[in-house]
């Protein structure tokens, strides 16, 4: 049976490809690049043709917008709010890249690069419309393996191909075990289509749920942990980031981390239609396990980063505990698949998980990108910057810089007034909040969000370090006094972003609201029924 | 603009653009000459155009003007939204406030030429306009919270202006932390307030609300308390006005604008426009009687024999601010309506006199070099004959000399204490003794009032050897807002009131104040002069300044008759308050915070045993962070199967 057409009726590729333009026009700058790359290869040529393709996305993106798809349940791709948000928030950081990463492109082999880079784009983009397990997994590996390309073209020196390297085998070994996991959860459900199969296994009763669909779904996990650095799959993070370019570590720290989620939502149901009726809720183990995995990330990646002193070390562990964080919005829309009604309508108005999820994505984007926007700005192509005494009194020397880099580092501590205290703040409320039938359930929630305070207080010692080596420290040596001018733009409107949004968290929490919506009392009430 | 409503958003944010200019030319080389220009531009812009919606003002309907509100932040229930609300109370603050702040911003360039930090002094001022201004303007109790901190603020770096100075950093920080005490019952009253009134921050929704749905009375008492506590911190009344005095440390234009005009009435119109609240809690408003009318007494003695002249004004601050508590005080007992204009009555001519009585003073300092102390000077009146009228006229309309402004509205309020004593059901034995009180008050007034002013002014000329000969009257741009303000402090009251009724009747349109009468069962209040109080306060006023005329008139200070002596003694030493302060609560406290200290220590110690076990497991952790893919590979199949393994057992179980 062809996956693709499997139901009569189904939807050809033809009529859902307008819902994927704005992709195919960044595909279809890639293939100019990649084609003419080789005849004339400079930095501010291809730079100038990516800015347009990313524009020219934007532009059919924002004016052409095909209805709703009749035939959602048969279709490879579909959209929807969320969908939206994730093209947007792509199409937006491929801006925020190509001003950060300009250093960084070597002008021999620009076109290669930028290819690379809107390839990944176009697969973030993508992941937020796949409809089956095949499209998700195509978009996920749109994204991995331009990954393995972007580390080793901009400094080609020994170490960025060892990075290169272990990246490239962890990943592919990840791959596959999703891959295999996705096999299982066709062979459960019969479907590759995430509306069907979310609504089949849902529909089982949890004490005959399958064996084959849980260790499908663990499986699957295992591969998007490998994506989101959750422990025990984070180990290629400090390597990788010690060694790769600064401007594609940027990339790595952010975008497969948003794909990731997105794609654990849409295949956990937190991210469908219904929010309500979950393939794995509480009554599963699948709950439980990433209640423990949010635990040791974020445990683990804090600890870690407490004695570093190689900085991007610092900022791997630093975004591995990140992703900890963010993973409690998983556990969260999970407990409120089996909220009781009477308590779904009394807190209604609380958090209900992926949005707040969704918010710290988009803050966690802000910052990291602001952080590595500065380490490029800083970085030559003989030497990175990499240990923090080379960072000492950089508030005196380059005081701009200097400045910009704190506001990302106080945003990521979570410090009010900064976006990361607006999205900790809401993920610890809907975990301190989260619906639980059981009292021993409610409390492990509220352990949960005690867990991740008592980590954030942790954390606000490496950052807090960091910062003072900033303004307190005499310079060990001089940073390069080089004027980087775009990617200290790009930092600056992530930094008043940062702010903005921290001050006045309104807006972006509007969007997440609209693109996860909170399960409908209404909804909870039918799903508990049996 | 055609919206009545964006010329309010004007009137707010022009002093703020005010600041921000100011601000900016602090690194020019002109910063130093122009940078008055922004606020004193500014102001009096805000000036004029709250006198175009006063004029305007019988268009509106309803008598308020409320903004587009839109939602600053919400989490949970709480729901803060940025809303401006406009009423006759409001207006009648904003025009005094904007009007005084562009005299006193004019006065200030003559005064503060040449100063260090000039276009700092400028931007914090015309910052704090713009907080005031939004203080007044706010309609929701959170962002009311936020302008009242930053009017603290703005007070926290200007008495601390000259910061090298050591007793103006201490006066600043004392200010700060006293106003802050204060402050917590606020939030604390806000947080009360917003869980009584149906999860509402907005001011008008949780009148509406409380009214409607009234709470327990133990509850509304409780939230009016609280509120009241930050009020009696910013407006320095007892037990918390210590801090007043000692704000005479920044320069005196600001001691004028802050410290007597402005942000000090902001607790008497806090409570003014929470009038609904504190109708319908007696509790709540005798408290505010008792506080108000004891701050009166305590205030004017302490002002009997203070040598420091910006000191004795500082007291008589405290002491007017006591009047317009006492007033509020009566709310309930008499006509709301009645209260809260007499209250705003005595605020708006308290602030012109003051204000003057200040700037005066600011003159005379300004010409003996900044020397202050009444010892040392007298006889002033041929060096600086239009200070010495400007401050006679400042110094008559506070005593209470007939037909001033301080006469009129200090005589509205005994009114209605009077009313107060014979109609209320519950206390009218105690509105008695508050009103022998404020009667005593009044004596004491004129008193230090003349006692000043004829140390100052009069008998032989004494000035310090070093200035002989350099004393003489300051620029016009110093004496012209010394002028508008004596005119204002001489008329205002006649025009506003007795006689025209004009402030009564524009006032009484306030939908709070007509919100508050509902639930109140106060007889209506018909403006009118009560002879009988005006020709008390006459003989008063006038024993109080034959006393001193008596005593000091020869402006040899402190030759007293042996039976005043050791009054005097006591009222200088400030009846030892400080020192009972000291003994009670400082000694104390720093008792509890060594003891603090050494258990903090050895809670440090514990600490960091446990901040360095992270560390270690960290140590330990990073072994396994070798390097070796393969072990990274293996790491990850061996995570997978633990997982796996979990799941079989959670289905076998």
């Amino acid at each position: 049976m062809n996956p693709w057409y499997d139901d009569a009726g189904a939807a050809t590729l033809g009529s859902v490809f307008r819902y994927v333009i704005p992709e195919a026009v960044l595909l279809g700058t890639v293939c100019l690049l990649f084609l003419f790359g080789c005849v004339y290869n400079r930095r501010w040529l291809w730079g100038c043709v990516s800015l347009l393709g990313l524009v020219g996305a934007m532009l059919v993106a924002g004016l052409y917008r095909p209805g709703s798809m009749a035939v959602a349940e048969t279709a490879p791709v579909f959209t929807d709010a969320l969908a939206d948000l994730v093209r947007w928030t792509a199409l937006l950081s491929g801006l925020v890249l190509l001003g950060l990463t300009w250093p960084e492109v070597p002008s021999s082999r620009a076109a290669e690069y930028y290819g690379c880079l809107l390839t990944l784009l176009a697969g973030v983009a993508l992941v937020g419309r796949a409809n089956d397990l095949l499209t998700l997994f195509v978009a996920l590996e749109l994204i991995s393996i331009p990954t393995y390309v972007l580390l080793y073209l901009p400094y080609r020196s020994a170490t960025t191909r060892e990075a290169a390297l272990k990246y490239f085998l962890l990943s592919v070994a990840s791959s596959a075990v999703m891959l295999f996991g996705f096999s299982y959860l066709y062979g459960v459900a019969g479907s590759l289509k995430l509306p069907v199969l979310t609504a089949t296994l849902s529909q089982l009763p949890t004490d005959v749920l399958s064996p084959l669909a849980l260790l499908g779904a663990i499986l699957a996990l295992a591969g998007l942990s490998f994506r989101l650095t959750l422990v025990p799959f984070h180990f290629y993070a400090p390597d990788v980031y010690q060694a790769g370019p600064a401007g594609v570590i940027g990339v790595l720290a952010v975008l497969p981390k948003l794909a990731g989620f997105i794609a654990l939502g849409r295949l956990f149901g937190w991210l469908s239609a219904n929010p309500a009726v979950l393939p794995f809720p509480p009554a599963t183990s699948v709950p439980s396990i990433l209640w423990i995995l949010a635990v040791l990330t974020m445990t683990v990646g804090n600890i870690l980063a407490l004695r570093q002193n190689s900085l991007r070390r610092l900022l791997a562990y630093s975004s591995v505990a990140h992703s900890g964080y963010m993973l409690m919005g998983g556990v969260i829309a999970s407990a409120w698949s089996e909220a009781p009604a009477a308590t779904a309508a009394a807190i209604a108005p609380l958090v209900g998980g992926m949005d707040a999820l969704l918010f710290y994505l988009l803050a966690y984007a802000l910052m990291t990108f602001g952080v590595f926007a500065i380490l490029t700005s800083l970085d030559t192509p003989d030497h990175t910057v990499d240990n923090i005494d080379e960072l000492a009194g950089m508030g005196r020397s380059h005081p701009v810089r200097g400045l910009l880099l704190t506001i990302f580092l106080l945003s990521l501590i979570g410090m009010p007034f900064t976006a990361g205290f607006v999205g900790k703040f809401l993920l610890f409320v809907g975990a301190f909040t989260a619906p639980a039938a059981h009292p021993e359930l409610s409390r492990l929630y509220q352990g949960l969000a005690i867990i991740a305070a008592v980590n954030a207080a942790v954390a606000a010692v490496y950052y807090l370090r960091l910062i003072g080596v900033l303004y307190l420290r005499e310079p060990v040596r001089p940073l390069p006094r080089r004027w980087a001018i775009l990617p200290t733009l790009t930092a600056i409107v992530l930094a008043i972003a940062t702010v903005l949004f921290g001050t006045y968290a309104q807006p972006l929490l509007q969007v997440s609201q609209k693109a996860a919506p909170r399960p409908a009392p209404a909804a909870v009430q039918h799903s508990s029924q049996p | 603009m055609s919206e009545p409503i964006g010329l309010v958003w004007l009137i707010l944010l022009l002093p703020l653009a005010g600041a921000v200019t100011a601000a900016l030319l602090t690194p020019a080389r002109f910063g130093r000459t122009l940078a008055h220009v922004p606020m004193i531009v500014a102001c009096a812009c805000a000036a004029l155009l709250a006198v175009t919606l006063l004029t305007q003002w019988e268009r509106i309907p309803q008598g308020q003007l409320l903004s587009e509100p839109w939602t600053w932040f919400a989490a949970g229930r709480l729901h803060v939204r940025v809303s401006l609300a406009v009423d006759a109370l409001a207006l009648t603050m904003l025009t005094m406030i904007t009007v005084v702040s562009s005299c006193i911003g004019l006065f200030s360039v003559g005064y503060m030429a040449g100063e260090r930090g000039y276009a700092r002094y400028f931007a914090v001022m015309s910052l704090f306009v713009f907080a005031m201004c939004g203080l007044v303007l706010a309609n929701n109790f959170f962002l009311l919270l936020g302008f009242w901190e930053l009017v603290g603020l703005c007070s926290y770096l200007l008495i601390g202006y000259y910061f090298v100075r050591p007793s103006a950093a201490a006066a600043a920080r004392k200010a700060f932390l006293v106003t802050r005490l204060g402050d917590v019952g606020f939030v604390l009253g806000i947080f009360w307030l917003w869980k009584l009134s149906g999860w509402q921050t907005d001011l008008t929704a949780v009148f509406d609300h409380l009214l409607t749905h009234q709470p327990p009375q133990e509850e509304i008492t409780a939230a009016c308390l609280l509120l009241l506590c930050g009020a009696v911190g910013k407006s320095a009344q007892f037990p918390l006005y210590v801090w007043l005095p000692d704000a005479m440390e920044g320069p005196t234009p600001v001691s004028a604008l802050i410290h007597a005009a402005t942000m000090v009435t902001a607790g008497v119109y806090l409570v003014g426009r929470c009038a609904p609240l504190f109708a319908l809690s007696p509790t709540a408003v005798i408290t505010t009687a008792w506080l108000g009318g004891l701050t009166a007494l305590l205030a004017a003695f302490l002002a009997l024999a203070q040598t420091d002249l910006k000191r004795i004004l500082a007291y008589s601050t405290v002491s007017q601010l006591g009047y317009m508590f006492l007033a509020l005080g009566t709310l309930g007992a008499v006509h709301p309506t009645l209260a809260v204009i007499a209250a705003l009555f005595h605020l708006l001519t308290h602030a012109l006199f003051k204000a003057l009585l200040f700037l005066s003073a600011g003159s005379v300092m300004h010409a003996l070099g900044g020397i202050i102390d009444l010892r040392q000077f007298g006889g002033l009146r041929h060096r600086l004959p239009l200070t010495h009228l400007c401050f006679l006229c400042g110094a008559a309309a506070l005593a209470g000399v007939p037909l001033l402004s301080g006469f009129w509205s200090k005589d509205l309020i005994l009114e209605s204490v009077i009313a107060a004593s014979e109609q209320s059901p519950a206390y009218g034995g105690g509105y008695y003794l508050l009103l022998l009180m404020s009667l005593l008050t009044a004596l004491l007034t004129a008193f230090y009032t003349f006692r000043a002013y004829f140390l100052a002014f009069w008998g032989p000329e004494r000035l310090p050897p070093q200035l002989q000969g350099h004393v003489h009257e300051a620029s016009a741009v110093m004496s012209l807002p010394l002028v508008v303000l004596a005119i204002g402090a001489v008329g205002a009251g006649a025009i506003l009131e007795p006689f025209t009724h004009a402030l009564s009747q524009f006032v009484a349109t306030t939908p709070a104040l007509q919100q508050a009468a509902t639930v109140v069962t106060a007889p209506a209040w018909q403006p009118h002069i009560d002879w009988t109080v005006a020709s008390i306060s006459t003989v008063l006023a006038a024993t109080g300044i034959a006393l001193a005329a008596g005593l000091f008139a020869r402006g040899e200070p402190e030759q007293l008759p042996a039976v005043l002596a050791p009054v005097m003694t006591l009222s200088q030493r400030e009846l030892y308050i400080e020192a009972v302060y000291r003994a009670v609560l400082i000694r104390p406290a720093e008792g509890l915070a060594f003891l603090a200290k050494v258990a903090d220590q050895a809670w440090d110690g514990l600490l960091h045993l446990l901040a360095a076990l992270p560390g270690m497991i960290g140590q330990w952790l990073r072994v396994m962070h070798n390097g070796l893919v393969q072990f990274y590979a293996l790491a990850m199949m061996l995570g997978l199967v633990v997982l796996m393994i979990f799941v079989v057992l959670g289905l076998s179980r």
